[in-house]
This record gives structure tokens, sequence and C-alpha cells, in this order.
């Protein structure tokens, strides 16, 4: 297949706490990112989005394994140098906290502008003011905005300021981590449907990571689910949705609120028991791209 | 408000007083004053400073305050009213080049241990604190021997060396501190190379917590110039600076001649009183807006 | 959180300690030598000057100078390993000896004065605090503040002047009148040089003291304290004061260079046969081997200070303790 953007192939990686004790924040985790595709990523938290998230932006680097964007592997420092100007403009991150995300003491134009200020890129509407004005526009806010400061602005504002600023040099790979967990609930929405206006107009390859399974079923198609470090279950979304196999995935999906209380009431909430856990086990293909953990020799 | 929802006893605070700010209240007025006029003065002392500063007249040493000498003369005949002004030129700018020598240091410095992997940062700092527990004094008479002759820019880079340490440390605690904020890692995920990140990231988020310290800086270097000069490692005789004016002091000491001690003395401990004054104001401006952010 | 091993924790203080101590006597080694300046010029005075090549050639050898400067380092490190300094070059005799006759002329103002800012700091900052905002804590602020920008030697001067030359009161400099010697005489000495070290420091540390109470006094356990009876002076007495002693100490240890090097001014304006004179001579005069011992006491004052303030604030304020935070390794 070619038009697989980004390959994560076994990726682990440790913080090392102190001498002795040791955190693995992702253990072999595999998936792949298909060109133009929204991916969710799920799970509780603490296992390993924002590892997750951070490796393939390369400001981790893994411990094991490899991550090929575009065919270059970016866990090797030789091969990330040599492509360094491709890779800082056509992957973006946007951060969960839009207000430590953006400094405090730039204006909004300034901050849209970094990037292209960064890479000395000519911008195509005449200046980097310009620029910036074009691209508020396309996450909806109006251009009064351009010379306020991110403390001067809402939640929801500058997030928008954010996903301005990853999108002005026109990205393949959007990462967002948890892009939406400080916002309002009306927000949110708004936002989500930015996204998919903008996802559906620029055509560019997503990887959400959320822990609201709502969203990720809204908004994907198709999604991962994280636990300690490992991916239990990947598929399609409508399908991992409809029929989760991992016990872990049954579990995440019955805490999703039914908006409807009758049927709320009646639901029997499934847990799942951690001690349970089998960390040693391999994805076996249960159905066409629908990838469940499985311990060995089980069926 | 419903009736029955009023908290019996309690008093509604009343309103603060509002009075409309003043422009001048909170600001160190005189102290900007004074130092302002200071500095211009020594700026433009030609204008009203007649005859040379460094001009012997024997005829005249070691006179009182007069008509003819406002400020009397030295031991060698030196008008000293003349010799505070361009002195003073020679001063201030050593306290402003030693300053800017010691920031650019201390900010380099500081930017590179805190954004250095640890080993590296340790190493640095108890590098700095090895350097630090060599005497200043020390270190400044190695430095002038290395250097030749002194001169007004070999005693601001001696003054500059030195001096760079204390800032250096607030440096290096704010940007470990700015440097695991999202938006420095976002700007490096983007490509934002080192310079980029301290012009554009660091060095106006710090900016305001070092502020004070540089003045106080200002202050220091002024200081440590007089006492070299006084000491006579510092500037010589002929290069007139309110400390090499003071070096003549032992002898002044002698025949009484106070008005060569305190003169020069005076101006620089109201120098360098407005320079703190200013500078504690500023500390006090610089929290107050870190707050509103 | 992990116990550490006592025995381990100051082992680790000593190795770093030594290690520093190493360093700076390397740094000093070469530093000097690489200032230009002759050596026998200290040694032989104005004869150095008339020496033949022959005899400058016999005199480097004899005094070792003529060696590669490593070789020279690891013959003074031996040396010094075995507590023998060599001599001084301008004294001629051992530089223990030179160092003993001026050690406790240095130590006796600097710990006359050390005890004098830390009881004095204490003091005036409890006066501050407590008088808050009223007009005893005003002028203590602004007279503080005035005096804390008075360059140390200018003061010197205008009190030998005032106190020495005009009023005849007290004398201008030495640490004693040559002849005689009794304790009073030796006091008498003593007079002025405590002043201006006293008020170079006090300022300083009392406003430390003054903010840090005040702080305190603003807190939720003085509240508390308040709202049990205790009066205003009981609290800040038992319980403030009591609060910031640990900082206060840590602080106080790093001072002790900083009170060390303003006396060494104070020694040179005064004439005052200590250490400090003793370093600037040295440093000038290229007496190798007394600026080395000189630098390894002083700086090894420093390091020994910083890392008992270090031990203090850790012992008492767990929270100071490094832990290392998880590390992060990045790349790009």
């Amino acid at each position: 297949m070619d038009d697989i953007l980004l390959d994560v192939q076994g990726v682990s990686h440790c913080f090392r706490l102190g001498k002795n004790t040791v955190l693995r924040a992702l253990d072999g985790v595999s998936f792949q990112l298909r060109r133009g595709e929204i991916f969710g990523l799920v799970g509780e938290s603490g296992s390993g989005k924002s590892t997750m998230a951070r490796c393939i932006m390369s400001i981790l680097r893994p411990t094991a394994g490899a991550i090929r964007y575009l065919g270059v592997n970016i866990c090797d420092p030789g091969q990330f140098r040599a492509h360094k100007e491709l890779l800082q403009t056509s992957r973006q991150l946007i951060f969960q906290d839009s207000a430590s995300s953006l400094d405090p003491r730039m204006t909004v134009a300034d901050i849209i502008a970094e990037p292209m200020a960064i890479h000395r890129a000519r911008p195509p509407r005449g200046s980097l003011r310009n620029e910036a004005a074009f691209q508020l526009k396309c996450v909806g806010l109006d251009q009064g905005c351009l010379d306020r400061r991110p403390g001067e602005l809402s939640g929801g504002q500058r997030q928008r300021v954010a996903i301005a600023r990853a999108l002005s040099m026109g990205p393949e790979l959007l990462v967002a981590d948890e892009p939406i967990a400080s916002l309002d609930v009306s927000i949110q929405a708004q936002i989500i449907n930015l996204f998919r206006h903008l996802q559906e107009e620029h055509g560019f390859t997503f990887l959400f990571i959320a822990h609201d399974l709502a969203v990720v079923r809204y908004l994907c198609s198709r999604v991962g689910v994280l636990y300690q470090g490992k991916l239990v279950e990947v598929g399609p979304a409508k399908e991992v949705f409809a029929d989760p196999r991992h016990p872990y995935t049954r579990a995440l999906l019955s805490a999703i609120p039914i908006p409807d209380p009758r049927r709320e009431r009646e639901r029997v909430p499934q847990s799942f028991d951690p001690a349970q856990f089998c960390r040693e086990g391999r994805l076996r293909e249960v159905s066409p791209g629908h990838w469940v953990l499985e311990k060995e020799g089980e069926s | 408000m419903d009736e029955r929802f009023v908290l019996v006893g309690a008093r509604t605070p009343l309103p603060p007083p509002v009075k409309a700010r003043k422009w001048y209240e909170g600001r160190p007025v005189v102290s900007m004053a004074v130092l302002a006029g200071i500095v211009l003065g020594c700026l433009f002392c030609g204008a009203f400073v007649s005859g040379e500063p460094g001009y012997m007249d024997l005829l005249h040493s070691s006179e009182a305050p007069s008509k003819e000498f406002w400020f009397g003369t030295d031991t060698m005949g030196r008008d000293i009213f003349a010799m505070i002004w361009y002195g003073g030129r020679v001063s201030l700018l050593i306290g402003a080049l030693s300053t800017g020598i010691s920031t650019a240091l201390a900010v380099l410095f500081g930017t590179v241990s805190g954004l250095a992997p640890r080993w590296l940062d340790d190493l640095l700092m108890r590098l700095t604190e090895i350097f630090l527990s060599i005497p200043s004094l020390l270190l400044i008479i190695f430095l002038q021997a290395i250097l030749g002759k002194a001169n007004v820019w070999s005693l601001s880079l001696v003054i500059g060396v030195t001096g760079w340490t204390s800032i250096a440390k607030v440096v290096r605690s704010e940007v470990l501190r700015l440097r695991n904020s999202e938006y420095v890692m976002a700007s490096r995920c983007m490509g934002g190379g080192f310079f980029h990140i301290l012009r554009k990231h660091l060095a106006p988020n710090f900016f305001s917590s070092i502020m004070f310290m540089v003045v106080m800086n200002v202050r220091a270097a002024i200081a440590a110039e007089s006492t070299l000069s006084f000491m006579g490692i510092g500037l010589p005789l002929e290069v007139i600076s309110w400390g090499s004016m003071l070096s003549l002091s032992e002898k002044a000491l002698l025949s009484g001649a106070w008005w060569i001690i305190l003169i020069p003395g005076v101006f620089l401990v109201v120098t360098m009183l407005c320079v703190t004054n200013i500078g504690g104001w500023l500390r006090g401006e610089g929290e107050q807006r870190g707050n509103n952010l | 959180m992990r116990q550490k091993n006592p025995f381990l924790y100051y082992g680790g203080k000593l190795v770093g300690f030594a290690v520093s101590l190493f360093l700076l006597s390397l740094a000093v080694f070469y530093v000097a030598r690489l200032a230009p300046g002759d050596p026998l010029v200290s040694y032989y005075g104005d004869r150095a000057e008339k020496m033949t090549v022959q005899e400058r050639t016999r005199a480097e050898e004899r005094l070792g100078l003529d060696q590669p400067i490593h070789v020279q380092y690891v013959r003074w490190l031996e040396g010094a390993v075995r507590g023998e300094f060599g001599i001084s070059y301008k004294y001629k005799t051992d530089v223990i000896e030179v160092i003993a006759a001026r050690l406790p002329n240095t130590l006796l103002l600097g710990g006359i004065g050390f005890a004098v800012i830390f009881a004095g700091a204490l003091a005036l900052g409890a006066i501050c605090a407590w008088n808050e905002e009223k007009w005893l804590d005003r002028i203590i602020c602004k007279a503080g503040t005035v005096v804390s920008c008075i360059p140390e030697f200018w003061l010197s001067l205008v009190l030998i002047l005032v106190f020495a030359v005009q009023l005849r009161w007290l004398p201008s400099s030495g640490a004693y009148t040559i002849g005689g010697g009794g304790i009073g005489d030796r006091a008498v000495h003593l007079v002025l040089p405590l002043v201006v070290t006293a008020a170079g420091h006090l300022w300083y540390y009392a406003y430390m003291i003054r903010n840090r109470l005040l702080e305190e006094l603003r807190s939720d356990y003085v509240l508390l304290a308040k709202s049990k009876g205790l009066s205003r002076r009981a609290v800040l007495v038992r319980h403030c004061l009591r609060g910031i002693m640990p900082s206060y100490l840590s602080l106080m240890a790093i001072s002790v260079p900083h009170i060390l090097g303003g006396t060494y001014i104070v020694e040179t304006v005064f004439s005052y046969p200590g250490i400090g004179t003793l370093s600037y001579e040295s440093a000038r005069y290229q007496d190798y081997n007394l600026l080395m011992i000189l630098c390894i006491i002083s700086g090894g004052t420093v390091i020994l200070c910083n890392i008992l303030a270090q031990i203090v604030s850790e012992r008492i304020d767990p929270r100071m303790r490094a832990d290392t935070p998880p590390e992060v390794t990045d790349h790009g």
C-alpha cells in the first residue's frame, strides 16, 4: 500500500522515574495511518496517548521501534536531520491546553505566522500579517483578534488560534492531543465541527487523540484503543463501536452515557479487571482491518 | 435582593475611595529626575564647564571650594567641578558597558544551561560554583594583568566578566520553568532553532524577572569601577572617573582636604541610590504585570 | 520518599568538595602563571633585573620555574597533599607561617563582623516587621537603602576623615599600635573596620528577614495562633522567627564568603594586616605559592559554606532535596 502516510512499528517508550523505577508508557504499539483519514486514538488517562503523540512529533524519542513518515524513519537522528525541513513543516501538533501552548506575550498574528517566520516561507498572500488574517478567517475568527494576546481570548478562541497556527504551513499530518478536553461542552461541538470541515477542505491526515468516545465515533473513520501502553484493538470506527472484541474496549464502550434515561438504566455496566489484562499477546485480525490483542494460542 | 437572604451583622464593605492615580504616583520621580540630571550633565558638560578637566594648575592645588573653583581642586591642582562631569561620563559608561557584557554572558550561559541535558547543566552549574569561589578581587587582578594597562574598555570587560553569575542563575531557573511549557515545545516542533526560541519565547518571558537584576548590576558595576580605581588596579589617575578621583584620597586624608573625598563620593552614592530606587520600582512593576498576564 | 543513607549522603558531599577544590586549585594555578609578570622580582626584589641570563636560569631552576606548567602543578600537588605548600617568594618563609601570622586578624574581624550582622539583621528585620509601614519601619528602610548604596571603601574614607583625622578619637589604620598591643588597643583598632563591614551587609539581610517575617505573619497558621489568643509578640517571636530560622541559617551560610570578600576591601583601606591584604599583595607580585594557598583557603571556604547551606536546607526542608524529575530525552 503506498497511500500509507505514517507507519508506527512496535514503538515503546520508557520514562526513567528514578534509579530503579521505569515507567513503560508505550509497549510495542503498531498502527498505520492512511493518507486523508481521521484516526482516533482513545484510552483512559495514563494509557500513553500523549506519549504516542509526542513520539510521532519527535518531541520524545521512542526507546524501541520505528516510526516511518512518508518512508522516512523519524526515530533515526540522521534521517531526521536529512528531512528536517519537510518533517517540521508537514507535521503539526495541537496541544490539549491552548492557554499554555500559545506564548502569552505574543500577539495572535505573530503566533499564527511563527512557523512561516521560522522557515522563512514566502507568504502567498503578500505579508505574514495577511496570511495570519486569512488563516484566522478559515478557523472562524474575525480580524479583530489579530493584535490581541492569548490572555484576552476565550478558551475556544485560543484553540482556534492554535489550529490556525498548525494549518498555516498546509500540513500533511495533523496530530491533535486531546484538543477539546479543556473546553466547555458547547465549544467542544464547535471545534469538532471545525475539525471536520477543515479536514474535508484541506484533506490532511488527522490523528485525533481523545478520551471522549462519543466524539471519536462522530469524527473518526478508524479508531485504536490504548490500554497501559498497549494497543488492544484497532479497526474501522463503525465496527469497533458496534462489535467490540477486547474486554477492555467493551468496558470502555459501556461507559458511554446514553442520552435516554430509560435505556441508560437498563444497561448493565461492564467493568474491566486490570489483573486480567494480559500484556503478552499478538494482534489478530478478526475481520478485515479489525485487529484485537489476544493471548498467544487462543483463538 | 430578597430580604430573607440578607445576612444579619454582615457589613457591606465600603468601596475604597477612588482617587485618580496621578502619573507620578508610585514612580520614583525624584530618583528619575536626579539620575536624568546627572546623566544629561555628564553628556553635555561641554556646554557649561569651561576649561580642560585634566589641566593641572599647580598654583591652585588642594584648594577648598571657592567662587573660582566651585568644588575645589585636587592635590594635583585639577578643577574638581570639571572632573566630576567628565569623570561621570567614564563611570557611567563603564557601568553601562560592563552590565551589557554581563547580561549578554548571563543570558547565553543561563539559556544554554537551562536548555541543555541534565548532565551538562549540572556540569555548568558546578563550574559556575568554582568560578564564584575564586575571590573576584584576585580574578580581576589576573585579568587586568593579562589585558595589560587598564583603560575604559578593558576595565568594563573585567567587571562584566566577573559579574554575570547572579543574573545567569535567574535566567537558568526561568528557562528551566519555560522550557517545558508547551509553547516552547510547539516552537521546537515547528523547527524553531535555539536563537529563535531564545529571542521569541524565552527572552520576552524572562525579561521582566531579570530587569531588576540588570539594573542592580549597573549599580554594582559603578561601585566596582570606583573600588578598583581607588585600590590602584582600575583606571590610572590620568583617566578621570569618579573612582580614579578618589584614588587621591589617601593624600587628601593627611591634609584634611575633605572635598576631594566627599564630592566625588556623594555623586557616586547619589547615582547608585537613584539606580537602586528605579530598580526597586521596576521589580514591583514586573511582579504586577506578571500577575496580570 | 526514600531516605538516603546518611553515610553516603555526607560522603557524596565530601567527594564533591574535594573535586571542586581540586579543580579550583588547577584553575588558579594555570591562571596565575598565564598572567604576565616576573615571579623572580618578588623573590629577589630589584636584584632580579640586574641578573645575567645564567643567574636567572639557575634561580628559576632552584624555584622549579623552568618546568612546564603541568609538571609544576603535579609537584605542587604532591607537596600540598603532604601539607607542604612551599615558601613565599616575598617573605622567604614557609607560607603557612606567613598565613598563620595574619589569619587570626581576619578571623577576628570577620567573626565579630559576622556575629554583628547575624544578630543585627535579625533584630532590625524583626523591628521593621513589628512596625510594618509605621514611621520607624519607614525610616529604617530608607536609611538601610541609602547605606547599602555606599561603597565600602568610601564609607571607610569618610569614617577615617571624621573619626581619625578630624576628631582624633580612633586610629586610622593597622590592627594594633606598633609596640603596644593590649586588648583595649586592639578593640579600638577594630571599631572602624567593623562598622564598615557590618554596614555594607546588614541591610541586605535585615530586609530579607523583614520580608520573610511579613510573609509569615500573613499566613494561615498565624491567624490560627492569633485566634487562640496569643499576643502578637508571642506569635512573632515564637512562631514566625522560628519558622524562618532554617532559611535564614542557610542564607547566612552562603553569606560567609560575601562578608569575607567585603573584609578584603576593608582590610586594604585600613591597612589591616589580614588575609585580604595578603591576597592582594600576592596576586600583584606573583607570589605563587602564597597565592595558591590563599585561594585554596578562601575558595574552600566558599565551597564549604555552599555545601553547608545546601545541607541545612535539605535536612530541614525535604522538598529541596534534589530528586530528579523524569528525564525527557529530546532530539531534533
